[in-house]
């Protein structure tokens, strides 16, 4: 009975899945039709049947960062106050006209900007980088040259408490956050206007630290600030900035970088079995994970038995095709370091469109350098499979449609929902309705999500349950060892309604998994 | 079409923004993309088959980045190469000297490949003489002196851009018929009616 509802969803597909491999597994047993809430890891909507994709211990540095941040709330003392004055007036904030005027106007990175000018002052979030010996190597807004006087007021300051054996770690004053993160041989600094967590600007920081060394790796990093302390890291970095560029857009925007997970293009499970086991087949000695993306969602991700890819690594990647054009011109083949998976070395990714209008582009990652051809022998065996088993037509279909609308779920008060299973790290989440349509919107309300998840995973006081009556929605939080969901209504809803939601809402997803999620993931 | 066959291997060489994946764009694609600048990703490959005389040719053009952030690759990509277009802007003397670098290497490195000096953006000088910053008989004296080919293009116009791979494919011809042996069979007329003439650029 439990199988149910799977069996009559496969019997519809137009092909025979006879062929296929059919996932028997006794956990399906265990996946109730009618999630509670209180239902165990492993076994809630979205958890992947044999094994998961995605790296799950938490590694070393996922650990070490969260001593860092206890280490911080300690530290976190008002003694730095009277730096703190001068970097508040860099930013300062500016009357709200202003502010929306130049925020419109400044979609597009503006380089040139006058960083004494109200509006360079004026940007929400600025984002530094900077060498140990204060050198600047990159800036969100302006030149680097042009902050050279600010970056060393930052220099400054960071020396200044390490010596103390007392470092840095964030200044806060009134409408403005300053968190500094040490990752030798760089330092990174955040600036923030909203009243972001520590916790939350820390992860962005880290973020664009992995992001640079995906460029260079860290081992290329260090050999060269131990051989020149004062090297100009921007001769190396030339032309890539559009990438830290668009990782922090995708940082206010992505829900996938908040939730640390990543969302599937809806599809049939058969149709995703067939692209899976082609993928699969067509494999070679150097492939360690073979991706297929279609913008930002992922359509099926192959790995080499006992080789896992951490979701970090995974959205650089998506930030590196979806930001960058010149892979629309042939077949790029490119060194990229997986920053959480090794920072010491190059794989080489062979990145191409499976056609030259299409959005669905094939990353096949390989440890070898002069493998291309055989990389690109694998992408056109890839594409003959997938032909001949026509779930190509399939694929192209599911493109047309590539997210769902919250009305399908049934709950008239709900607008939005965003819903992680924790086993898998996939995510799923509607559309942006009507009301969401705006740029400005949806960041408010990504703004009001990113709250949410500061509460709910608090380092020392996490909360389970959140409820937050607001003027133009009302948000609702709740994590259990299994999931993590966040849900958005309409502000006339009440809080015994957003709670019935919740059970209404999983059992529609557990309906739904088979085509929102990547329940059997392969290896080679 | 099962695997892929590739008789020439070009590369692309020169500073990034030069213009190096538009001269690939406008030869392969026939167009050119206006928009904002974005420097190639590591390498991008792309075959292409010319009609040499009665042969057909496969050029398999790998077009690098030309940022110092790949420079320790760079050999990856023009390794084994029969013919390397070095390009360098016309309206930019800097590209000029980074364009004479790679001469260097490719000289050092690889003794078989030609190659192609290729002063590129051209259209911008039609429209403004002051702009160009590096004499035509300059470039050709060097040219000479390393015993380059020298052209000018545009791939905003496609000026010469045809005729500067037409010349990468004639040129590997002419130096593959050096390497046949001198005695090549006889013409057997017996064989005549089955010898059709194929060209596998029809199936394109
Ligand atoms: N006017 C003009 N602009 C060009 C020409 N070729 C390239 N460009 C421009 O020069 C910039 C760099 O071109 P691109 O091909 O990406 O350079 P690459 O870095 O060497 O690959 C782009 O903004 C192009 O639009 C040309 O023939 N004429
Ligand atoms: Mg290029």
């Amino acid at each position: 009975m439990m199988d149910g509802g799977a069996h009559t969803h496969r019997a519809t597909a137009a092909w025979d899945s006879s062929s296929l491999p059919v996932p028997v597994d006794h956990l399906r047993s265990m996946r109730a039709e009618s999630p509670t809430p209180g239902l165990v890891e492993g076994t809630e909507p979205g958890a992947g049947q044999r094994s998961t994709m995605f790296i799950h211990a938490q590694s070393f540095e996922d650990l070490t960062a969260e001593a860092e941040e206890e280490a911080l709330r300690a530290a976190d003392t008002a003694g730095e106050e009277c730096a703190a004055e001068e970097l508040k007036a860099l930013i300062e904030e500016k009357n709200i006209q202003e502010q929306h005027k130049n925020h419109l106007s400044t979609e597009a990175r503006t380089r040139e900007e006058d960083v004494s000018s109200d509006a360079w002052r004026s940007h929400k979030k600025h984002v530094f980088v900077l060498s140990e010996a204060g050198k600047p190597i990159y800036t969100r807004y302006g030149t680097e040259e042009a902050l050279s006087s600010t970056m060393g007021v930052m220099m400054a300051l960071v020396s200044f408490v390490e010596a103390e054996k007392n470092i840095i770690r964030s200044i806060h004053t009134d409408g403005c956050k300053v968190v500094f993160l040490t990752r030798s041989p760089l330092v990174l600094v955040g600036m923030s206007q909203c009243c972001r967590s520590d916790k939350e600007l820390l992860r962005e920081l880290n973020y664009i630290y992995y992001q640079i060394v995906s460029l260079l790796t860290l081992t290329q990093l260090n050999h060269i600030f131990q051989h020149k302390q004062n090297y100009d890291l921007r001769r190396l970095l030339a032309g890539s900035e559009y990438l830290t560029d668009s990782l922090l857009q995708r940082l206010d925007r992505d829900p996938g970088l908040l939730l640390s997970a990543v969302t599937c293009l809806p599809l049939s499970s058969n149709a995703r079995d067939v692209v899976s086991s082609s993928l699969q087949a067509a494999k070679s000695k150097s492939l360690v994970f073979s991706i297929l993306l279609a913008g930002n969602q992922l359509v099926a991700l192959v790995r080499k038995k006992d080789q896992f890819l951490h979701h970090i690594d995974l959205h650089l990647v998506f930030n590196l095709v979806c930001s960058s054009s010149s892979f629309r011109e042939g077949e790029g083949w490119t060194p990229i370091c997986l920053p959480k998976f090794n920072t010491a070395g190059f794989f080489h990714a062979h990145i191409s469109y499976l056609e030259p209008a299409s959005e669905l582009c094939l990353i096949l990652v390989s440890t070898d350098r002069e493998d291309f051809f055989n990389m690109s022998d694998c992408k056109r065996r890839f594409l003959e499979r997938l032909s001949v088993r026509s779930a190509y037509q399939a694929l192209k279909e599911a493109l047309k449609c590539p997210s769902y609308s919250v009305d399908q779920v049934g709950i008239p008060e709900l607008r939005h929902f965003l819903y992680k299973s924790k086993s898998s790290r996939l995510y799923t989440s509607p559309e942006f309705p009507e009301v969401y349509q705006s740029y400005e919107e949806q960041e408010r309300l990504m703004v009001l999500y990113q709250d949410l998840h500061s509460c709910v995973t608090h380092p020392t006081r996490p909360l389970h349950s959140f409820y937050r009556c607001g003027e133009t929605e009302n948000l609702l939080a709740r994590v259990t060892s299994g999931f993590e969901l966040y849900l958005c209504f309409t502000p006339l809803s009440t809080k015994a309604m957003a709670v019935s939601a919740v059970t209404k809402l999983l059992k529609w997803i557990r309906k739904e998994e088979d085509r929102l999620f990547i329940l059997s993931p392969l290896t080679y | 079409m099962s695997g892929m066959r590739v008789d020439v291997k070009v590369v692309m060489l020169g500073k990034e923004s030069v213009g190096k994946t538009s001269l690939v764009e406008r030869y392969v694609h026939h167009r050119f993309l206006v928009g904002p600048y974005q420097n190639t990703i590591g390498a991008a490959f792309v075959a292409k088959q010319i009609q040499v005389g009665e042969k057909c040719i496969t050029l398999g053009i790998w077009d690098t980045a030309g940022s110092e952030r790949y420079e320790a690759m760079s050999r990856m990509y023009y390794r084994g190469a029969r013919a390397a277009v070095v390009c360098y802007d016309l309206t930019d003397k800097r590209s000029f000297e980074r364009a004479s670098f790679w001469v260097k290497e490719l000289k050092t490195n690889e003794e078989l490949c030609q190659i192609y000096l290729c002063g590129t953006k051209k259209d911008l000088i039609a429209n403004d003489r002051h702009l160009r910053q590096i004499d035509y008989h300059d470039a050709q004296d060097f040219a000479e002196e390393i015993g380059a080919q020298h052209f000018e293009t545009s791939s905003k116009t496609g000026n010469n851009i045809d005729e500067l791979f037409q010349k990468i494919g004639e040129d590997y011809m002419s130096s593959e018929m050096e390497l046949m042996p001198a005695e090549e069979p006889g013409v057997d007329l017996n064989q005549k009616k089955n010898s059709y003439f194929y060209s596998c650029c029809l199936s394109n």
